[in-house]
């Protein structure tokens, strides 16, 4: 995109976030389907439907940090960056004849019970990130994706993002084969753009928390002149700039780069991720003090995001058993 | 609540973290150098800066230090993406990085006179000219601004007087850019004014009378830091830097391109180790412990992720911003690389630590681990970088 065109749609989602962003961990269930609604309506899961995709991963990752910034409960990865790319990877869009007519276009992605990438067909799964989904889309670890029906809704540690069941009689619909390459695509993009909403998510955290430690008082003065509370966040702040930069650079790759090298930043960036975001918020709680131990402050929300992001896709363990050898030679 | 983002920290636009077009050729045409022109064989007792100051030389004689310095000044007028390469292929290839002058010689380029830029800069780029920095003393550490080593003005000269300590490779080099006070701020009659503002920079030839020069042992058994006494020793208004008082930025842009991860060529000795680790995680598999291979790996993305904010700077740097407060980042970052990077590989090699024979009374790579230590005293402490981001990025209030 031009310069000028990206950051117009990146203030659209920026103002989308700040007007549905959630006050407390118990929205009003109308606001789920609304707040859907106008997401959709923003058109943005066109962004990477023509070929060449109008819009770099780099600009969607963007876009999922925006995203993450605020407590919302709509689903932008899901259904509207992921699904879309894995359609447009196997080049064919499902002809409405293989559909059943009830269940719709809407796609999400289908993840293990455990919410890391999927095993083979007939393992357990659950569709991810799926508000507003009607199906999820299944990547087999051989790289064939089939589309499956979803059951009811599934709960989660996450309070926002959309989990629902994939019942293991749903009949699935094969839509086509990844090959080697666009398999390592997928997954390089899905570990990045997840990252993204994570970074997102702790970067207006802890910038909360710098914002209240210049407002609270305590002794006659601000915390945030304590040199104690200093280093927390200066601390916090360096993580997050570290996860940005693995964040960021593992999206550039995958504009530029051969798959098994935006692989490898892509598992980079979501190790960082996973360990660092979750430090950096969990620093960020430890400022706010009581009040970020509440129900109804928003602490638990950013927390809970990060704590089963962590998880998803890939976790820490996955990540550093892999990342220990050298890549194998091809 | 509003979520202000400083302008240090806005990130919402795409960067470009790709190479130059010509950089490819680059790095063959230096692969192709080094062939012919491979590293020396350091001799049974040759200290090791002499061994790398033949090593400067020769990189000098093919043209490849100093890059990114204006020709005008004995560089090539490339950017600092292209020396970086060069730091790049040699960590590739295990041979030492390019000398560390990157913050010597951004300070001259911006405080010096053009007179001063065309004396010093190519002398110090060929390796005729080796440079060390005389800013810490014994009283004055983290508290820099606190020195007390006085250049007093007498007939269009000044004479200084004072102590240096930890001034690293004084014993080896020719000149010093050294800080001193030349008029003491007094509170008393200009209420505004800091001790900082009663700075000033010089280029002191370490031969000048008056210059002692004493060695101190590290930890780990190297020659490395002096100490440096100052007696009444003469300096030329010519070899001040910059105006009188205008030391401590000068100091401030030095510090920070030292905090610079892309300035001072660690990261390819990073990269060295961290694939040795690999490798062996590789060939001991199912020997290594799980916790362990879960280090090797977490030093591996420790390592990618400072490549990528390398990248990321580099970046910002072609796109306008020098080096500020947030190069405390790439400092705080290349400390935690460093440090656990060190602490794995003597787990996973013991062998080659506690060994013997070394100066530093362990093995060879023995003394690299105690170095590590201090990756986060030197080019100031870790503490100092918290209270820098704190300050200067966050913008968060002092006590009081
Ligand atoms: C290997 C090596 C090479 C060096 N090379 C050079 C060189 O070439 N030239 C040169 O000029 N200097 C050099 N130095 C000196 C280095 O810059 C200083 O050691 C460093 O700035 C710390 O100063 P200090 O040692 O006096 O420690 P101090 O300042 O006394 O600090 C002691 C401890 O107190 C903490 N502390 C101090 N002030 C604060 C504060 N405000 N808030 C919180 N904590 C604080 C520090 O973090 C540290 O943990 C070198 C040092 C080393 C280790």
């Amino acid at each position: 995109m031009q310069a000028e065109e990206f950051m117009l749609v990146r203030d659209l989602v920026r103002t989308f976030a700040t007007r549905f962003r959630v006050e407390s961990a118990d929205p009003d269930p109308s606001h789920r389907a609304a707040a859907q609604k106008a997401l959709g309506e923003l058109g943005l899961a066109e962004l990477r439907g023509s070929t060449p995709p109008d819009a770099t991963v780099q600009e969607c990752a963007l876009l999922a940090e925006e995203h993450g910034s605020r407590p919302l409960t709509t689903s932008l990865l899901g259904t509207v960056l992921l699904a879309p790319e894995l359609l447009r990877l196997i080049g064919d869009q499902m002809s409405p004849d293989q559909v059943s007519p009830e269940a719709g276009p809407s796609q999400t992605i289908a993840l293990a019970a455990d919410l890391r990438f999927p095993g083979p067909a007939g393992t357990d799964l659950v569709a991810w990130d799926c508000e507003g989904a009607d199906r999820a889309l299944h990547v087999a670890p051989d790289g064939t994706v089939t589309s499956l029906a979803l059951g009811p809704a599934v709960p989660s540690a996450d309070l926002l993002r959309g989990i629902r069941s994939v019942p293991p009689d749903s009949p699935a619909v094969t839509l086509g084969r990844l090959d080697a390459d666009r398999l390592m695509h997928w997954q390089a993009y899905a570990l990045t753009l997840l990252s993204s909403e994570l970074v997102g998510a702790a970067r207006s955290f802890v910038g909360q928390s710098v914002d209240y430690a210049r407002e609270r008082r305590q002794y006659g003065r601000a915390i945030g002149s304590f040199q104690a509370v200093q280093h927390l966040l200066a601390d916090a702040t360096v993580l997050v700039e570290a996860c940005t930069s693995a964040t960021r650079y593992a999206a550039w790759c995958l504009d530029h780069e051969p798959p098994a090298q935006a692989l490898t930043a892509a598992r980079v960036a979501k190790a960082e991720v996973n360990a660092s975001a979750l430090d950096a918020v969990s620093i960020g709680m430890q400022v706010f003090g009581g009040i970020a131990q509440t129900w109804e402050h928003v602490a638990h929300l950013y927390l809970r995001r990060i704590l089963l992001g962590s998880t998803t896709l890939a976790t820490t363990a996955d990540l550093l058993t892999t990342l220990a050898e050298p890549e194998p030679v091809r | 609540m509003t979520v202000t983002v400083t302008a240090a920290t806005a990130t919402d636009t795409p960067l470009d973290f790709g190479d130059p077009a010509d950089l490819d050729q680059l790095r063959r045409r230096f692969r192709a150098w080094l062939a012919e022109h491979p590293l020396p064989e350091r001799g049974a007792d040759e200290p090791l800066p002499v061994f790398l100051h033949r090593w400067h030389r020769q990189l000098h004689s093919g043209g490849w230090v100093g890059l990114d310095v204006p020709q005008a000044y004995g560089g090539q007028g490339l950017s600092t993406l292209h020396q970086v390469a060069i730091s790049d292929e040699l960590g590739a290839c295990q041979a030492p990085g390019i000398p560390r002058i990157g913050y010597l010689a951004h300070a001259l380029l911006e405080f010096g006179s053009e007179e001063q830029c065309r004396r010093w800069l190519p002398r110090m780029l060929s390796g005729e000219d080796t440079w060390c920095q005389g800013f810490s003393e014994p009283g004055a550490g983290s508290d820099l601004a606190g020195m007390a080593t006085t250049a007093t003005r007498q007939d269009g000269h000044y004479l200084v007087r004072g102590q240096k300590l930890w001034t690293s490779y004084a014993q080896f080099s020719g000149l010093c850019l050294l800080l001193a006070r030349t008029e003491r701020a007094d509170p008393a009659t200009d209420p505004s004014a800091r001790p900082h503002d009663s700075i000033s920079a010089f280029a002191l030839p370490l031969d000048r009378a008056g210059v002692t020069v004493r060695p101190l042992r590290a930890a780990n058994g190297d020659d490395e830091f002096c100490e440096l006494f100052l007696d009444d020793v003469r300096i030329e208004e010519s070899e001040r830097i910059g105006a009188e008082g205008t030391g401590w930025p000068l100091a401030m842009t030095t510090v920070s391109y030292e905090r610079n991860a892309l300035d001072t060529g660690h990261i390819s000795r990073y990269g060295v180790l961290v694939e040795r680790l690999r490798r062996s995680a590789r060939d001991r598999r199912g020997e290594l412990p799980d916790g362990l291979l879960s280090e090797i790996g977490r030093c591996y993305v420790d390592y990618q992720v400072l490549v990528a904010h390398t990248r990321r700077r580099t970046a910002e740097r072609l796109a306008g911003r020098t080096a500020g407060p947030e190069s405390s980042y790439d400092k705080l970052l290349m400390t935690r690389t460093e440090q656990r990077l060190y602490e794995t590989a003597l787990r996973v090699f013991p062998g080659e630590f506690f060994g013997e024979g070394e100066s530093s009374g362990g093995g060879p790579l023995f003394g690299d681990y105690l170095y590590s230590r201090a990756a986060s005293v030197y080019g100031g402490t870790s503490q100092i970088q918290r209270n820098i981001i704190a300050k200067r990025v966050l913008g968060l209030p002092s006590a009081g």
